[in-house]
């Protein structure tokens, strides 16, 4: 099968996997009857569609491993079996597992070996125990189970001639049955020696409805290598309508009595066609139709025994049955189709043709860029206007487009549900976790990535944060610990706030374990602020017991880097006793930002604007009279700056002041810390299509990456963390202090 | 002239494989991700044989056939039902609404193909 539909079945597996973890959680939560099986049907169907997938690319063992799944879900939907703790927690090991057997069928392996096999084994083990059977003995049931059946073939005369008599119901039409299409598959099980029409049905014209079908047939069909149940399976479509006999040949007459007193024709008529079609002699039909007369007692009975009920009854009950589940089905799949709606009006887009997309919307807003200053410099009053609607369009352009990056953050956020789930097992606390701004939309790469950061935080907040029930109840607060999970827009940039209403962190110990690790200084002065970022300093950590969750003080500091990565930060805010709520700031996308142009020599650069704080002017009353000061004292606060041109080498033009040239600092700030970086000439805002910058630079430091600017020119984007950094060590080398300026 | 065949389903992976078989056996296949939208796609044009899956959203086999049943160009169309053996009460369903051949998944395209060569040739 092509990697292509095997791509589109591992992605696939994936979205109901997610679906069936969803499904699982809200059962964990739920005492209510009517919910749990809601949640048991949306999980039924989601593992039942991907073991329909697998088995279409012969992913055995996710076939096999689904069915047993599917056979406990079966049990519980029929009643036979109750939800409890235990079920969902083998359910989840389960989803698990099969997760990992996706991913193996992804890398390409045919079969399950080594530690998969062990775990697959191991819950097909414990599955089991719910459907009653040990694996050992199921197998061993199939095993006798076909032996038997085979054996039973093999007993059947294997006779070369079958005999088929084929009375096809008035309905077989209406069904989209092809009586013609049967016969004709016949010749691939063997070869059709007679085909013989039986037209006695056919009603005078008056009667005759041409949607009916009134068709018989008598077939002799040739086929050594095939049994009873063979062909018997090729009419499995029509036999509810039709009267079908297959007899193997000359072996049982009173067989052929029998079939011959259930079929609606006269005794003597079917006779004639059997000898005509060549399925019986001459002197055998005589022998059958005598036979006939001595055993009609016999065979009456056993045609009595064939009378089915009335049809109609039967549909008029079978009628009742479906109205019941059709209801029942249809309120089932209402709630499913809630939870899939928003799914279902999506298109999967292949991830490269976005990618493609949005590079070229990206070379689309630099060309715009280009044309408008074209037409600027032509002056042409309809060019002009024209490029304006043009722009306004670009614009709406480039916003769509990056907004088809964007996904919705509930998704991400209902992971945790799982975390938070186990965490709380693990740590015997009781923890509510409460979402809100499911719905906000953050861009699908920054999604991918803030996972994992969020997914430490989370845990932290439960681990260390929340107080064990014992704890709370002592200080008057509900037994019952609260993380909030919340996304929200704000001013340009997306913040996701974890808020628990634990202990809060403690200033005090703090600052002793930042002392005791060599972090700060004695004598150091710390805002509430800088005190609460040392936890994200590497090798911090106060928890005074490490649990295996948290607390290896590995976490935070990769966790401040990973969201810096992605141009974002992190604030803390916190109150002893009462909780902590750390918020992650991240910018809306990635892609295209609102730069600020700079000149420096002969070169330009973009600073992100988001992080621009002001632009000042450097004069010697800002300055002092040290020309090689590396500060400048902005209203009262030291500001470390640094000349771009020296970091650059680029030939500034420092100091030419007679020449009507001024030196501008642009103040920066990032995470509450402040840098100027003193240009030639600030040149204003720009839409900044962020191009990364080649393997060959990814190690060049102070430089993210590219952007190229509507004359076509290149500019580079400054790595402002890095850089802010950079300044404030450079600073710190001059070991200026506090109290030395004023 | 080929032989049409409409796929409904609500997997993805599940239409294209079935597409890949159906075609690569000389049929012309068109997809449909669940009733609704199978019958948005049944505008006039000949279909030979209809093979849907049960549980869909939007609408299920089961609606959807005993709507296609209504219509009178595709009324006699038949209808192959993806189905398993755990769902015997949709199959019986299923019939009754005039779905009459049904594949027991899981199941690989070599079947397909030849339930399909029994229902249309």
């Amino acid at each position: 099968m092509s990697d292509d539909s095997l791509q589109i079945f591992i992605d696939e597996a994936e979205d109901l996997l997610n679906i069936a973890e969803q499904a699982l959680l809200h059962l964990d939560n739920l005492d209510n009857e009517a919910d749990t099986l809601d949640g048991i049907n949306d999980l039924f169907c989601t593992f039942h569609t991907i073991k329909g997938a697998a088995g279409l690319f012969g992913l055995d063992s996710i076939v096999e491993f689904t069915h047993v799944v599917e056979s406990v879900l079966c049990k519980i939907r029929e009643g036979s079996l109750t939800v409890d703790e235990d079920i969902v927690s083998l359910f989840l090991s389960s989803r698990d597992h099969l997760s990992n057997l996706v991913e193996n069928a992804h890398s390409g392996e045919q079969g399950i070996s080594g530690e998969l096999k062990i775990i697959d084994d191991e819950l097909i083990g414990k599955l089991d125990d719910y459907l009653g059977v040990s694996t050992a003995d199921e197998k061993n049931n199939d095993l006798t189970l076909t032996a038997t059946v085979t054996e039973k073939n093999t007993e059947g005369v294997i006779n070369e001639n079958w005999h088929i008599s084929l009375r096809f119901g008035p309905n077989v039409l209406r069904n989209g049955m092809d009586p013609a299409s049967f016969i004709g598959y016949l010749s691939n099980i063997g070869e059709l020696k007679s085909v013989t029409l039986v037209s006695d049905a056919i009603p005078q014209w008056n009667d005759f409805d041409p949607e009916n079908c009134y068709l018989g047939f008598e077939i002799v069909l040739i086929a050594a290598d095939t049994n009873k149940e063979a062909i018997e399976e090729v009419f499995e479509f029509v036999q509810d309508d039709c009267r079908i006999s297959i007899l193997p040949p000359h072996s049982h007459i009173d067989a052929y009595i029998k079939m011959i007193e259930e079929l609606p024709e006269e005794d003597m008529r079917i006779g004639d066609i059997l000898v005509a079609c060549g399925a019986l002699t001459s002197s055998e039909k005589e022998d059958v139709l005598n036979t006939q007369d001595r055993l009609t007692d016999k065979v009456t009975a056993g045609g009595v025994e064939q009378k089915v009920p009335p049809l109609g009854k039967v549909a008029v009950e079978q009628q009742v049955v479906q109205q019941e589940v059709v209801d029942a089905a249809l309120k089932k799949q209402n709630e499913l189709k809630l939870q899939r709606d928003n799914s279902q009006q999506t298109i999967r887009v292949n991830a490269l043709k976005l990618e493609s997309l949005l590079n070229l919307v990206g070379e689309l807003v630099i060309g715009s860029a280009n044309a408008e200053l074209n037409a600027r410099r032509l002056a042409d009053a309809d060019l002009n206007e024209a490029m304006e609607n043009l722009l306004r369009l670009v614009e709406e352009v480039r916003d769509t487009a990056l907004g088809l990056r964007m996904v919705q953050i509930g998704e991400t956020f209902n992971r945790y549900k799982r975390v938070v789930r186990e965490v709380s097992r693990d740590t015997g606390k009781d923890i509510d976790l409460r979402i809100s701004g499911a719905e906000t939309e953050l861009d699908k790469t920054l999604i991918e990535k803030i996972g994992d950061p969020l997914m430490h935080l989370v845990r932290n907040a439960i681990d260390h944060g929340i107080e064990p029930s014992e704890k709370r109840l002592a200080v008057g607060k509900p037994a019952m610990g609260t993380v909030n999970l919340d996304a929200f827009h704000d001013s340009g940039s997306i913040v996701i706030q974890i808020k628990d209403d634990g202990g809060g962190l403690s200033k005090e110990k703090i600052l002793n374990k930042a002392l005791e690790k060599n972090l700060i200084q004695e004598n150091q002065q710390l805002n509430d602020q800088e005190i609460y970022r040392l936890i994200f300093e590497a090798g911090f950590s106060t928890a005074e017991k490490v649990s295996n969750l948290s607390g290896r003080g590995v976490g935070m500091d990769v966790v401040r880097r990973n969201i810096e990565s992605l141009r974002g930060h992190v604030e803390i805010e916190s109150e002893e006793g009462k909780g902590t709520s750390i918020s992650i700031r991240l910018p809306l996308t990635l892609a295209i930002i609102d730069g600020f142009q700079v000149r420096v020599g002969n070169a330009q650069y973009i600073v992100p604007l988001d992080m621009v704080d002001e632009c000042i002017e450097l004069n010697e009353s800002l300055r002092g009279k040290d020309e090689q000061a590396n500060y400048v004292n902005l209203r009262g606060e030291i500001l470390p700056f640094m000349r771009l041109s020296d970091m650059f080498g680029e030939k500034g033009e420092k100091g030419e002041m007679d020449n009507k040239h001024r030196d501008n600092i642009v103040v920066v700030k990032f995470l509450g810390k402040k840098a100027g970086f003193v240009v030639d000439e600030l040149l204003g805002e720009h839409q900044t299509v962020i191009k990364p910058l080649g393997k060959v630079f990814q190690n060049l430091k102070g430089i993210s990456g590219a952007t190229i600017l509507g004359s076509g020119e290149v500019a580079m984007i400054i790595d402002i963390p890095a850089m802010v950094d950079r300044v404030i060590k450079s600073g710190e080398k001059h070991s200026i202090l506090p109290n030395e300026i004023h | 002239m080929s032989k049409t065949i409409l796929i409904v389903d609500d997997s993805s992976s599940v239409r294209s494989v079935v597409g890949i078989a159906l075609k690569g056996a000389g049929y012309e296949v068109i997809e449909a991700c669940d009733g609704k939208d199978a019958l948005s796609k049944m505008t006039g044009q000949k279909i030979h044989l209809i093979v849907s899956d049960v549980n869909m959203p939007n609408m299920d086999g089961i609606t959807f056939v005993k709507a296609l049943k209504k219509l009178p160009a595709y009324k006699f169309t038949p209808v192959c039902m993806l189905t398993t053996e755990a769902g015997e009460s949709k199959m019986q369903e299923g019939k009754a609404a005039g779905a009459k051949a049904w594949i027991i998944k899981p199941f690989q395209p070599p079947k397909l193909l030849d339930v399909v060569s029994k229902l249309v040739g």
